[in-house]
């Protein structure tokens, strides 16, 4: 059952007596009203934990919840829900309904590290805000988002392409996959000045790393590991 | 002069894919730059993608592996500074030296890695460089000033820094060495430019972002941040927007007729790389520096100074 964030239950019971002695003085009204218990129910607490053992999370520890990060962000003002320093509070507080509520703007982050260079506490948060969306990717939480399609096609085409890749392999495995990208009318227009520079031919034909069978191997066998912060 | 050049010891130029594509006139015509003020380089052979913005974020070793063959390649070379052109390779080497050297168990699970691909471990000591910073500090602004053959004099340009040449600076060391820009308000470029006789216009797009890594994922965001970039240079009164990224410069000439539909003609503007225009101004000829495969045609405004 999902919980909206501002209405999780903070305050559990209130024992209210109707006459109330302390230190000798009889009060009543709101004074005589007792909170028994402070919780906050509905989170998980091990997302903390799971995104500080992370290479790309292991600062999140150190947010003061500031909003440097927020107030200068190229994304937040193209879409109000994207907020770094909130994502940090709701990953610490484990809020992970709240973070799959907002999956839509989670992903968009545009990398460029504004965040990250101007925190005082030092938190990289361009890392932290991937490791908070990865942490949702891998608990299987949220659907599979544009940018993640594209980074892994990114990855896809380094590694089937001798690891590198050319503006051109990795355009038409974007525009396999569905992504826009340039319309027939932009490439015959951009072939015309490649062909006088003679670019072409580097385009067409991209170099590979000499072993790179062996490279890939040793990768693929990498991509298994977990990283964990000792 | 030779005190500049002990700033990085041996230099070597990691060229990333991009420089081996469509960035290609910026490869050519940095070197005919570096070799005429006499700060070679060599360059680094079979290296692989660094990763760039995107793989650190699908896996988180091979975002560190693929960087670190790379910089390992270069300490094979005996360098002490790995250059690189592209800002985001710029990054993503960067990225890798500040996390081996920061988190041993990461560095040494990296080095055995990198000894199964048949690579020497890596010691976590190259140093990193951006081509602008090297030229910048290698060369130093009388020696540019010296070279100019063909001064820009009166062509007003708007220096476009972009994202990853100055920011984070946990990884790049911006703002804590005299080698390195400021990196809210760089100005190595400005003065490199004015250098070569340009007037550089006031432009507080300079490090603004234009959703390079969204350039697919979310089109119309990067769009709509190319515009405002242009919009700002051409508030300024700039003729050409020179730039020092690869990635930014290819995302805004390809979107150049999406931009120019959507939010004005009057933005169109012509792009170049700064060492097109040092190399220009140097006194190459517009094919030489492939001036002419801009998609965007910098010579209509260029060819005054012929």
């Amino acid at each position: 059952m999902p919980i909206p964030e501002l209405e999780k239950p903070i305050i559990k019971d209130v024992i209210s007596k109707e006459k109330a002695i302390i230190d000798g003085v009889e009060v009543d009204g709101t004074w005589n009203s007792f909170i028994v218990e402070r919780t906050q129910t509905g989170y998980d607490e091990s997302m903390w934990d799971e995104i500080s053992s992370t290479l790309e999370g292991v600062t999140i520890s150190a947010c003061w919840q500031c909003g440097t990060c927020t107030s200068g962000c190229t994304m937040r003002e193209y879409d109000p829900n994207f907020s770094p320093r909130r994502f940090i509070d709701l990953a610490r507080k484990g809020d992970r309904q709240s973070l799959v509520e907002i999956q839509d703007s989670l992903w968009r982050c545009v990398s460029c590290q504004k965040c990250t260079h101007r925190c005082p506490k030092g938190v990289m948060v361009e890392e932290v805000v991937h490791a908070i969306h990865n942490n949702l990717l891998k608990h299987g939480l949220v659907r599979e988002d544009p940018s993640t399609k594209f980074d892994e096609l990114f990855l896809e085409t380094v590694m089937n392409n001798g690891g590198r890749i050319t503006e051109l392999t990795l355009g038409a495995a974007s525009a396999k996959a569905g992504f826009v990208t340039l319309s027939v009318k932009d490439l015959i227009k951009m072939g015309g000045a490649l062909l006088k520079s003679g670019l072409v031919k580097d385009l067409i034909k991209p170099s590979r790393v000499r072993k790179w069978s062996k490279v890939r191997k040793v990768l693929e066998e990498a991509m298994k590991e977990e990283v964990i912060i000792q | 002069m030779s005190e500049r050049k002990e700033v990085y010891g041996k230099a070597v130029l990691y060229p990333g894919c991009s420089l081996d594509g469509l960035g290609k006139s910026y490869e050519v015509s940095l070197k005919l730059v570096v070799e005429d003020l006499g700060i070679p380089y060599q360059r680094v052979e079979d290296y692989n993608c660094c990763g760039a913005l995107e793989v650190k974020n699908v896996n988180t070793m091979v975002g560190l592996l693929l960087p670190a063959r790379n910089l390992s390649l270069a300490q094979s070379m005996g360098a002490n500074t790995v250059i690189s052109a592209c800002p985001g390779c710029h990054y993503s080497l960067s990225r890798a030296n500040h996390y081996v050297n920061k988190y041993q168990n990461v560095g040494q699970r990296v080095n055995e890695h990198l000894k199964k691909m048949e690579e020497e471990p890596y010691e976590g000591k190259v140093g990193t460089a951006h081509a602008v910073e090297y030229v910048y500090n290698a060369a130093g602004v009388e020696e540019v000033k010296k070279r100019v053959k063909r001064p820009l004099t009166g062509l007003k340009v708007a220096p476009y820094y972009g994202c990853l040449y100055s920011r984070p600076k946990q990884f790049l060391g911006t703002g804590y060495s005299p080698f390195k820009d400021d990196p809210e308000r760089p100005n190595f470029m400005d003065e490199l430019l004015r250098a070569a006789g340009a007037e550089v216009v006031p432009f507080e797009a300079k490090t603004m972002c234009c959703g390079g890594p969204h350039v697919y994922s979310d089109a119309e965001v990067s769009v709509h941040l190319e515009a405002r970039i242009l919009k700002e240079a051409k508030r300024n009164g700039a003729e050409v927007l020179v730039t020092d990224c690869p990635l930014g410069h290819v995302a805004i000439e390809t979107n150049m007729d999406k931009i120019a539909r959507k939010y004005g003609e009057e933005l169109r503007m012509p792009l170049a790389y700064f060492s097109q225009l040092l190399a220009f101004a140097f006194g190459h000829s517009p094919d030489e520096v492939l001036l002419t495969a801009n998609l965007t045609g910098p010579m209509s405004i260029l060819r005054r100074y012929i």
